[in-house]
């Protein structure tokens, strides 16, 4: 009896199950939104200052087995996220959309960060703790429920490593902005064991021992704001 | 074993719990094609959130409600647009015309239980969550705390509370109490 709606459902969600599985996705893929064309190409320039750390990272993921970023919504209304990859962060922000969160995030060559002023900043409570993945690749976080209000917009700027983007990443910086967000302008990120913090050649300056998260201590606290 | 991994498992989940996945969804709209296409985003968030799917780590049913709970109050802070060209599967394409009077008997079973839970609307939200699944969807305490992913003390509490503030509240209150949505 395949001809009701639950047959036909399941038959869809079988699919859609088979489809994610050969596409090597564990979770929610991404869609992605057309009307978010501008503002991707406005941060473009530091998409593409990070793309020879991206690029030298690939063969790091070996497979492909894990997609960039994974979004979900906990029961308790909790929005959990892991980044896997710093790529697509335009994919990762509409995710967060969907899951009700308003998010502004880039990523930037490991001697970079954001201005330091973005817009209004609004306290709160350091409920939000940024943990190196347990695999030591990227990084994860909880966003409890409620936590982003309306009008309010999760920031990221995340400092990759030199060594790639799959490694937990140099600096993350994270602030919840009420109202408008200015766009990221890549400012010289000070690197406490590199002195020589004005270079902006986006190429990765070869500092290997640099003071990147990235030995597999679970839980190691990475927010550095 | 995960949901994920194991498309019979999948499949037998699916099949176990769609009737009550229906019944939940129509406990809280009355359109069919609405609560077809809501239907098919609990699957869908089903798959998304599969790999928290802990066999013997409490009731499935709460796992589940509590996805449940999140796609349908997802909904209703999004426009019906916007959550039409988001989800992956269209529920109400795959409804045909028995179908369409099939899902509408549903409603209107629930008809009561809708009534109730407009009945709710007033109360904080945190208290209202566990008034709903322990009174609307016949969860146990135990299981409402699960999927709301709060203790059970702190889910006795509310629901304590909650039905306090109902008695309280009895008649002069309700007429605003419905007017929320």
């Amino acid at each position: 009896m395949n001809t009701n709606f639950e047959e036909r459902l399941i038959s869809a969600v079988m699919e859609e199950h088979a489809r994610r599985t050969a596409a090597g996705h564990t979770a929610h893929p991404g869609p992605v939104r057309h009307s978010r064309v501008n503002r991707r190409l406005t941060r473009w320039s530091a998409v593409a200052a990070g793309a020879a750390a991206v690029t030298m990272t690939v063969t790091l993921f070996g497979g492909g087995a894990t997609s960039a970023y994974a979004v979900t919504t906990e029961p308790d209304g909790s929005v959990r996220v892991q980044i896997n990859e710093f790529r697509d962060s335009a994919e990762l922000e509409a995710e967060l959309a969907d899951a009700g969160v308003k998010a502004v995030i880039d990523y930037l060559p490991a001697n970079q960060t954001c201005q330091q002023s973005r817009g209004e900043q609004v306290a709160k409570g350091g409920q939000m703790k940024i943990s190196t993945n347990s695999d030591g690749q990227g990084i994860e976080f909880e966003i409890p429920k409620g936590q982003i209000g309306a009008g309010e917009t999760l920031v990221l700027a995340i400092s990759v490593d030199p060594e790639g983007a799959v490694k937990p990443p140099v600096a993350t910086i994270m602030k919840i902005i009420k109202g408008p967000v200015a766009p990221c302008e890549a400012t010289a990120l000070p690197l406490p064991s590199d002195k020589s913090t004005g270079s902006t050649d986006g190429g990765g300056p070869g500092q290997g021992n640099g003071p990147s998260l990235d030995y597999q201590t679970e839980d190691q606290p990475a927010q550095r704001d | 074993m995960r949901l994920n991994e194991d498309p019979s498992a999948l499949e037998a989940f699916y099949r176990r719990h769609v009737d009550a996945v229906m019944r939940f969804v129509v406990r809280r709209v009355s359109d069919p094609h609405l609560a077809a296409d809501l239907t098919a985003d609990v699957f869908l968030a089903v798959l998304d959130s599969a790999h928290t799917y802990a066999p013997g780590r409490g009731s499935e049913v709460a796992w589940l409600y509590g996805i449940a709970r999140n796609v349908v109050s997802g909904h209703h802070r999004k426009s019906a647009l916007e959550a039409r060209t988001t989800s992956l599967i269209a529920g109400r394409r795959l409804m045909d015309d028995d179908d369409l009077v099939r899902m509408e008997e549903r409603i209107d079973a629930e008809r009561q239980m809708r009534d109730a839970q407009k009945a709710l609307a007033g109360l904080p939200e945190g208290e209202r969550a566990v008034l709903e699944l322990v009174a609307i969807d016949q969860l146990s305490v135990t299981e409402a705390a699960a999927a709301l992913g709060i203790r059970k003390v702190t889910a006795r509490v509310r629901l304590h509370r909650a039905r306090r503030a109902l008695e309280n509240a009895a008649s002069p209150t309700t007429a605003y109490m419905g007017a929320q949505t």
